[in-house]
C-alpha cells in the first residue's frame, strides 16, 4: 500500500470556527468527537456491509424470480389438468 | 434465472400485449426466452461490471496512496465507494421519476416497472451511502453521525424511496397504489436536487467531496480510482436495474396470464 507524504496535512479545526465555505474543502472534527477507532476496522467494516447489502437485494431478487417461475410452472399444471371447456 | 427483455412482453408502446391465442391443454405457457440475445447481454455486462469491481478495489489499495489524516488517512479509501453510490442513487432516483411521471400520463406495465425498479435501486444504493458514511465519518469527524444538511436531507431522500418500495412490496398492486406511488416517485425526486446543493446553501460538517477537493483527494491517482469508481458503480445500478425491471415485468406477464386463463375458463383456481 502506497503513502504519499507529500499532500499537506491538514491542520485540525474546530467545529464552529469555520465558515461553510472553508468547510467545503475540509473534514472538520465534531465537537465533542473522540477520534478512537481504527482507519483499517473501520475499513473493512464499510467494505463488509457494502457488499452483504448488494449480495442481499441480488439474493432478494433471485427468490421473487424463483416465485414468479413457480407461479409460471403452477399454472402449466393447471392447464395440463384441465382442458377448456 | 431468467432474464427478460423490458420490452418483451410489450407493444411498441409499452403496453402488454398478451397471446392473440389462448394456449391448448398440450401447449405450455410460452417458455422464458433463455436463449434471448439480452440474456447473453446481460451475462456480458455482468462479466464487465465484476471486472471493473475487481480493478477498482485493486487500484484503491495498490495505486492510490493514503489521505492525510484530516480526511481520515486510511479510511478515506471508503470514499471509492460512497460518492459513487450516491452518484447511483441519483440515477436509480431519476429512472423512478421518469418511469412514475410517464406512468401518472399514461399507464403501462413498462412503466411501472421502470417506476418501481428505480425506487428500489435507489434504496439500495442509499443504505450503502447512509451504511458507509457514518463509518468514514467517525475517523475524520470523530462521530459516526451529525445532522448535517446533506447527512440529513440524503436520510430524508432515502427514506420516501424506501416508502415507495414498501407501499409497493406490501400495499398491494392495484392501479390505485400505484399511482400513489408514481405520485410519490415524482414528488421524491424534488428532493434529490437539495441533497445536492445542501453542502453549498447550508455548510455543515459535510464537504464539497470533488470540485473543491473535499473528498481528501490529493493525488491524481485519487481522482482516477474516483472514476473508475463511478464506472463500477454505474454498471452495477445498470445491472440492478435491469434485474428488477425483468422481474417486474415478469411478474405482471405471470398474473396477465394467470386473470386470462381463469377469465377464459381454461383453469378455476390456481
Amino acid at each position: 500500500m502506497q503513502t504519499d507524504t507529500n499532500q499537506p496535512q491538514a491542520a485540525p479545526a474546530k467545529s464552529g470556527t469555520l465558515s461553510p465555505a472553508d468547510r467545503s474543502t475540509e473534514f472538520v472534527p465534531t465537537q465533542g468527537g473522540a477520534e478512537s477507532a481504527s482507519a483499517g476496522s473501520l475499513l473493512v467494516w464499510a467494505y463488509l456491509l457494502m457488499w452483504t447489502m448488494l449480495l442481499a437485494f441480488v439474493l432478494m431478487t433471485w427468490l421473487r424470480q424463483q416465485r414468479i417461475n413457480d407461479r409460471v410452472a403452477r399454472l402449466e399444471q393447471a392447464l395440463a389438468r384441465k382442458p377448456a371447456s | 434465472m431468467l432474464y427478460y427483455s423490458p420490452i418483451m412482453a410489450t407493444d411498441s408502446e409499452g403496453v402488454y400485449k398478451p397471446p392473440t391465442a389462448l394456449p391448448t391443454q398440450a401447449e405450455p405457457l410460452p417458455p422464458a426466452s433463455k436463449t434471448s440475445p439480452w440474456s447473453h447481454v446481460f451475462s456480458a455486462l455482468c462479466v464487465v461490471t465484476l471486472g471493473v469491481f475487481l480493478y477498482l478495489i485493486f487500484f484503491i489499495f495498490n495505486r492510490t496512496p493514503d489521505a492525510q489524516a484530516a480526511a481520515g488517512g486510511l479510511a478515506q479509501k471508503i470514499f471509492y465507494f460512497h460518492v459513487p453510490a450516491a452518484y447511483a442513487m441519483y440515477l436509480g432516483g431519476v429512472a423512478c421519476f421518469l418511469g412514475s411521471a410517464a406512468y401518472l400520463m399514461r399507464a403501462t406495465d413498462t412503466r411501472n416497472a421502470w417506476a418501481r425498479a428505480g425506487a428500489e435501486t435507489a434504496v439500495v444504493f442509499g443504505m450503502l451511502v447512509l451504511v458507509s458514511g457514518p463509518l468514514w465519518a467517525k475517523k475524520a469527524w470523530g462521530v459516526y453521525w451529525t445532522w448535517d444538511p446533506r447527512l440529513t436531507t440524503l436520510m430524508l431522500s432515502v427514506l420516501i424511496y424506501l416508502a415507495i418500495a414498501v407501499l409497493r412490496a406490501f400495499g398491494g398492486d392495484g392501479e390505485a397504489e400505484r399511482k400513489f406511488a408514481a405520485a410519490l416517485g415524482v414528488l421524491g425526486t424534488v428532493t434529490l436536487p437539495i441533497v445536492h446543493y445542501a453542502v453549498r446553501k447550508w455548510g455543515g460538517n459535510h464537504p464539497t467531496v470533488i470540485t473543491k477537493g473535499g473528498g481528501g483527494l490529493g493525488h491524481p491517482a485519487m481522482y482516477e480510482a474516483l472514476g473508475i469508481g463511478f464506472l463500477a458503480m454505474t454498471l452495477l445500478w445498470i445491472l440492478m436495474l435491469w434485474m428488477r425491471i425483468s422481474l417486474e415485468t415478469s411478474e405482471a406477464r405471470a398474473r396477465h396470464a394467470e386473470e386470462r386463463l381463469i377469465t377464459s375458463g381454461h383453469i378455476d383456481e390456481l
